[in-house]
């Protein structure tokens, strides 16, 4: 005892970096990469996954940090690094990170795709001289048309090279005597499949070369008069996070469209090249560009790895891929029910995409066609292209319902998307609101206000991932359907502080960030911790995506040293540290990557044997818990309560997918041995068939049901 | 099941809500939501005595969308209500028709005695909880923020209220003028507001005891509310939590204090104003307790919209109060209640065999009997003046339940009973410029009757009170059950019966039955 009084939870040994914490989540997803027991094709998409996150940890994180660094900002983050150090140890764990990727890519998947007939011609020198032909009349005829070759000169600047983008650049030189070597450039088109697919050689099911091996083929083509000296392919990363002046920002669709179009201009922040370029053709890039030493790549393999979700694509190696995911149907809302009169049996709970999302678009869709039907309110964080959910807002509004719609338009990198479906629901009618000043709606709610034969009744569908019902399935998500009274009048009450009126004087059931989720979170964890010290029973057992809210880690810390047990099931960033004596030697945190992106946020508390389960939109960030918009909704019915924490148990017990994190900050695969095996996502995948089956033992789909006609 | 639904809307001086309710068949009234916005129109119509017209802009932005939202619940009726602000707005009509125009909805401006009666029904609309409370001797104390207004009630039945002019907003200003820091604020209050109820206690509550004291505010309800886990029958408050709130407003600064409470930071020192008020008003009263039940005017509108359209009944009898309340300023001037009840008992008996020929109903009634309850009670002042004197302190004096225009006209009524009948358009310059056509018609149909029951019982005896009435053939017969000597009745019956015929072309007669 004497020894706690000594310990300062806030003490930043205690803490994690948030960075190299999320620079080991990629590793992670890299480890499934070089998994052999995972299918070749998998591998490759883990792999694909790996960059496009890093893409984003640039263009956003390191961005950020980088532009507190220019700003001479030097305040510690919570495991005290300042910007400046957090920027050195980032670059080099980005740079071990990205030289895995490309040996996972050169030494075990490429080899092992060959192996299996998918042959990627790495080099257009490879090429024979029947396939020069081929490629070069592809060039003529496809690609040709769309490039835009760019020279540097005296008379033309250094021209703007689009963030993201694919270019290759190349020396060159005029015909005539004594010319001065020149820089230039061209972009390798977005609008071009990068994989063309070659007449395949035998005992080769594919033969595929990169579309920027052509261009280099044939770049003499595009500067005539000039001899080439050398051409290498680039690609830089911009800081895009977008700032927006708010206050200023008279109307905010426009201010963001303005700023997109800025993001292709902001500060370079990575430089990735060929690995042997031309050292005067690296120095030109470096200068113009204003690269230092530690933003540059240089790269063994092609650039740009998410090339690789393409190559997933390719048709013809289904036995190299996971068997294509069906999610099953929700025995309590059957395809043809009637959903409205389902949800009054009882609350409904779903868990995607082991069960299919189609009841939550027909959740929308019914409403839109209903007669009693009144008002329909959403608010929408990221949509799908095409999403139907649009589609029914929009006929539920040509209808005549009143239908209100927020759209966040702040949902990074998906402002352009969103623009275009708030426009589109604008015109069909519906009330859209852009989102609020200040804050991310990033609260998932819908809300249905039917007028029935005893009055007013509404019906709330709650859920931990967007409306989108494309992520559905691929991303695990908890969704809840009820027509409790109290949910209800809360979810309006929601809908009207989103419609800027006054907060409610008391809240049923939900809870709301950010004015006071954060206390509520605090208040549970901070009564396990009581119950603990009186010795009876306490427990904590939450799921979330990442962890780095420094208060909640403190007041899990003190709950851990009060005695309570607690498991933590974190996805990506942990900024808490296990095992720490006095400190967090009670508490277990584990990381589930798979085929599904684990999304769900649920959090058990046992209460002293009066357990309550909570689903959220938030995870335990700062930027959830005070800068979004978040809802903690209880899961009330006994039944439902035993399934989440059946959930939650289940991947506990995972031994296949799950890393555990070490006292020492490293994750570790579970220790299978002398264990059943247990795969979380297929555990549920069997039990989301086998409660189909269940409910149609019970014959009670048996009988067919003649739709009527509608009663008004 | 049949139901209905209804939208109450409030254009307060600092907020603008509104409610939708919802009345089933089972006498229940269910609130199914709740909207409000901070519009902040009292300090500018406080000052200037007009609005802006940005403010006005707000005011029907947010009613047009108030108007979307009652039509994601296809509401059928909706009143809107607007209290001291625009009540307190010079061009008050201007504004009102700008409204209409622009947003459709008509806002009514609520007299303070009508907007009190409707605070105190959404009390009376907690029921159970309500009756209960003021079996024992309770005083409603409604927090406004210009005003506030102090109802004692007895036994079920109103005893009293005034007004005074200790509201939150308007004490927050005055400590504003002093330069008051936070700790003196609380002492400042105590002194302002210890003055008047003092004189209040002296004149109204002499030394009765008062047990339960119900508060309605803005400020500390919602607290209490919370507090109470949103169980409206639970939150009450004790003398002790009141130093508790007080300690914690004390220790913590604005933001933990706002944090601590759930309140809105700007509006933590009119926490503490309203509960600095509260206890003040506890003590003087020896109250022990405070309940808080959290209602507000919505509430009250639709209490009386339900009551209107007969989904609701509620167990309170409200004109009953109205009545008393009439009574008690009667008794204040010295009236004579034997001689007030004789003289309902005329008037009304007159009132209901004339049904089918003036055709008043249950709202004049009304007025007719607070007439006859203070017929007279401008004597209290002069013998001579009684007409207009009587005038005066009606219209000085506050009848819960009645609005400025209803107090005129019976104000009016009892000023004619004794004074000449001044007609419409004949003589403008006394004050008729109140009434429209129908209150004058009014007007001179109540005070034609409430002349004739005055000479039935002219000697102040009592004599006719087994009077019968009987409308025949033009003929109001009056048939009198007295073996007393009625001369002095008959000779001022002849004269009084001369108005009585011109405003109904009815001939009353009087009928002796003679039992000899």
């Amino acid at each position: 005892m004497a020894e706690k009084t000594n310990i300062v939870l806030k003490d930043s040994k205690y803490f994690e970096n948030r960075e190299l914490s999320w620079i080991l989540f990629d590793h992670r997803i890299l480890g499934e990469a070089r998994d052999k027991t995972n299918p070749l094709f998998e591998r490759l998409k883990f792999l694909s996954i790996t960059a496009s996150n890093l893409d984003e940890f640039f263009m956003v994180r390191v961005a950020s940090i980088k532009d507190m660094v220019n700003a001479g900002y030097t305040k510690k983050d919570i495991a005290g690094m300042t910007p400046k150090a957090q920027l050195t140890a980032i670059s080099k764990a980005i740079h071990e990170l990205v030289e895995l990727q490309y040996s996972t890519w050169g030494r075990q998947l490429n080899p092992q795709l060959l192996k299996d007939g998918l042959h990627v011609v790495a080099h257009h020198e490879d090429l024979d001289k029947e396939e020069g032909a081929f490629v070069d009349r592809y060039f003529q005829e496809n690609v040709y048309p769309v490039l835009t070759p760019m020279a540097v000169d005296s008379s033309r600047p250094f021209p703007l090279i689009r963030n993201k983008t694919l270019n290759i650049g190349a020396m060159v030189r005029k015909k005539k005597k004594n010319s001065e070597l020149e820089f230039v450039t061209v972009q390798v088109p977005s609008v071009l499949n990068r994989i063309v697919e070659l007449p395949p050689k035998a005992g080769e099911k594919k033969r595929v070369i990169l579309l920027e091996e052509i261009i280099e083929r044939n770049i003499s083509k595009l500067f005539l008069n000039y001899s080439i000296v050398c051409a290498h392919p680039f690609r830089i990363m911009r800081n895009a996070d977008l700032t927006i002046e708010e206050d200023e920002a008279e109307d905010l669709l426009k201010e963001i469209e303005k700023q997109i179009k800025k993001r292709q201009w902001g500060e370079c922040i990575r430089l990735e090249v060929e690995q042997g370029m031309d050292p005067h053709l690296l120095a030109i890039l470096k200068k113009e560009l204003s690269i230092e030493d530690g933003y540059l790549y240089e790269i063994d393999g092609p650039l740009d790895l998410t090339v690789l979700m393409k190559l997933y694509g390719l048709e013809g190696f289904d036995d190299f891929k996971a068997p294509k995911h069906e999610p099953k149907p929700v025995p309590e809302l059957p395809a043809g029910c009637h959903i409205f009169e389902q949800i009054r049996k009882g609350d409904v709970l779903m868990q995607h995409p082991y069960q299919t999302f189609e009841p939550v678009v027909e959740f929308i869709r019914q409403a839109a066609v209903d007669p009693k039907v009144l008002a329909i309110k959403q608010t929408l964080y990221r949509v799908s292209g095409n999403s139907p959910i649009i589609a029914a807002l929009a006929q539920a509004a040509e209808n005549g319902k009143q239908v209100t719609v927020l759209v966040e338009l702040k949902a990074r990198f998906d402002e352009e998307n969103n623009i275009v479906w708030a426009r589109k629901l604008e015109k069909a009618g519906c009330h859209v609101i852009y989102g609020l000043l200040g804050l991310k709606t990033h609260s998932k709610i819908t809300l249905v206000v039917r007028r029935e034969e005893n009055g007013i009744q509404r019906y709330v569908h709650l859920g931990t991932g967007n409306y989108n019902d494309a992520t559905a399935k691929l991303y695990t998500d908890i969704g809840l359907l009820t027509c409790s009274e109290t949910v209800g009048e809360d979810a309006t009450a929601v809908f009207n502080m989103l419609s800027g009126y006054s907060e409610p004087l008391f809240w049923n059931k939900l809870t709301l960030a950010p004015l006071w989720l954060k206390d509520r979170f605090l208040y549970l964890i901070e009564r396990e911790k009581q119950y603990a010290m009186e010795g009876r029973k306490a427990r904590i057992i939450a799921k979330m995506n990442s962890l780095c809210d420094p208060d909640i880690i403190v007041a899990l810390y003190e709950a851990s040293a009060a005695g309570v047990k607690i498991d933590l099931i974190v996805r990506g960033i942990c900024c808490l540290r296990v095992g720490i004596p006095g400190v967090s030697e009670n508490i277990t945190v584990r990381s589930i990557v798979g085929n599904f992106l684990e999304h769900a946020r649920i959090f058990y508390f046992e209460n002293d044997e009066h357990p309550e389960v909570y689903c959220s939109s938030a995870d335990w960030m700062p930027r959830n818990l005070e800068r979004r918009v978040e809802i903690l909704f209880p899961i009330d019915r006994q039944e439902l309560k035993d399934e989440l924490k059946h959930v939650l148990d289940v991947q506990l017990a995972d031994t296949v997918k799950a890393c555990v994190l070490k006292p020492d900050g490293t994750y570790e695969k579970v220790d299978g041995r002398g264990k059943k095996a247990v795969l979380a996502q297929d555990v549920f995948c069997k039990e989301a068939a086998k409660k189909v089956k269940v409910a149609k033992n019970t014959g009670e789909s048996r009988t067919f049901t003649p739709k009527m006609a509608p009663s008004n | 099941m049949s139901f209905k639904t209804f939208a109450a809307i409030s254009v307060g001086s600092f907020e603008l809500t509104m409610k939708i309710f919802e009345f089933s068949g089972k006498n229940t009234i269910r609130e199914i939501d709740c909207l409000s916005q901070r519009l902040d129109l009292g300090s500018e119509t406080y000052a200037t005595g007009t609005l802006s017209k940005e403010k006005i802009d707000d005011l029907c932005r947010t009613l047009l969308d108030f108007k979307e939202v009652m039509k994601t619940y296809k509401v059928g009726a909706f009143r809107a209500y607007g209290t001291s602000a625009l009540r307190e707005t010079k061009n008050t009509l201007i504004v009102l028709d700008q409204i209409a125009q622009r947003t459709g909805i008509e806002v009514k401006i609520l007299s303070n005695s009508e907007q009190r009666f409707l605070d105190y029904k959404s009390v009376a609309s907690k029921g159970e909880s309500f009756r209960k409370i003021i079996e024992e001797k309770t005083a409603i104390v409604d927090i406004s923020n210009g005003s506030i207004q102090l109802s004692l009630f007895d036994n079920d039945a109103l005893m009293s209220t005034q007004n005074l002019r200790l509201g939150v907003l308007r004490l927050q200003e005055m400590l504003a003028r002093l330069n008051a820091s936070r700790d003196q604020m609380e002492s400042l209050v105590d002194e302002l507001a210890g003055a008047q109820l003092a004189t209040y206690k002296k004149l109204y509550l002499k030394d009765r005891e008062i047990q339960n004291i119900i508060i309605m505010d803005d400020y500390i309800s919602p607290w209490a509310i919370r507090r109470a886990g949103n169980a409206a029958d639970k939150s009450t408050i004790e003398l002790e939590d009141f130093d508790a709130l007080m300690e914690l407003l004390h220790s913590s600064g604005t933001m933990g204090a706002a944090k601590a409470l759930g309140v809105a930071e700007e509006k933590v020192p009119l926490v503490m104003i309203s509960a600095v008020l509260t206890r003040r008003i506890a003590k003087v009263m020896g109250a022990k307790k405070v309940w808080a039940p959290g209602v507000t005017l919505c509430d009250g509108m639709a209490y009386e919209y339900a009551e209107e359209i007969k989904m609701f009944r509620g167990e309170h009898d409200f004109e009953r109060d109205i009545i008393a309340c009439a009574g008690g300023i009667s008794k204040r001037y010295m009236g004579s209640r034997k001689r007030a009840e004789t003289l309902e008992y005329l008037a009304t008996t007159i009132f209901d065999s004339m049904k089918k020929v003036h055709g008043m109903g249950n709202r004049e009634r009304l007025y007719l009997q607070i007439a006859a309850l203070l017929h007279d009670c401008g004597k209290y002042v002069s013998l001579v003046d009684i007409g207009e004197t009587s005038y005066d302190i009606i219209m000085a004096s506050e009848i819960i339940g009645l609005s400025h225009a209803e107090r005129e006209i019976v104000a009016s009524v009892v000023r004619y009973n004794h004074s000449d009948f001044i007609y419409y358009g004949y003589n403008e310059s006394r004050g008729t410029d109140f009434s429209g056509k129908e209150s004058y018609l009014t007007i001179a149909k109540l005070t034609a009757i409430l002349r004739l029951a005055n000479s039935l019982d002219r000697s102040h005896k009592q004599k006719l009170r087994g009077m019968k009435a009987n409308l025949t053939d033009g003929e109001l017969r009056l048939m009198i059950d007295t073996q007393e000597d009625i001369t002095l009745e008959k000779g001022f019956f002849d004269t009084s019966s001369e108005f009585f015929k011109e405003v109904f072309s009815v001939v009353p007669v009087l009928k002796t039955k003679k039992i000899f």
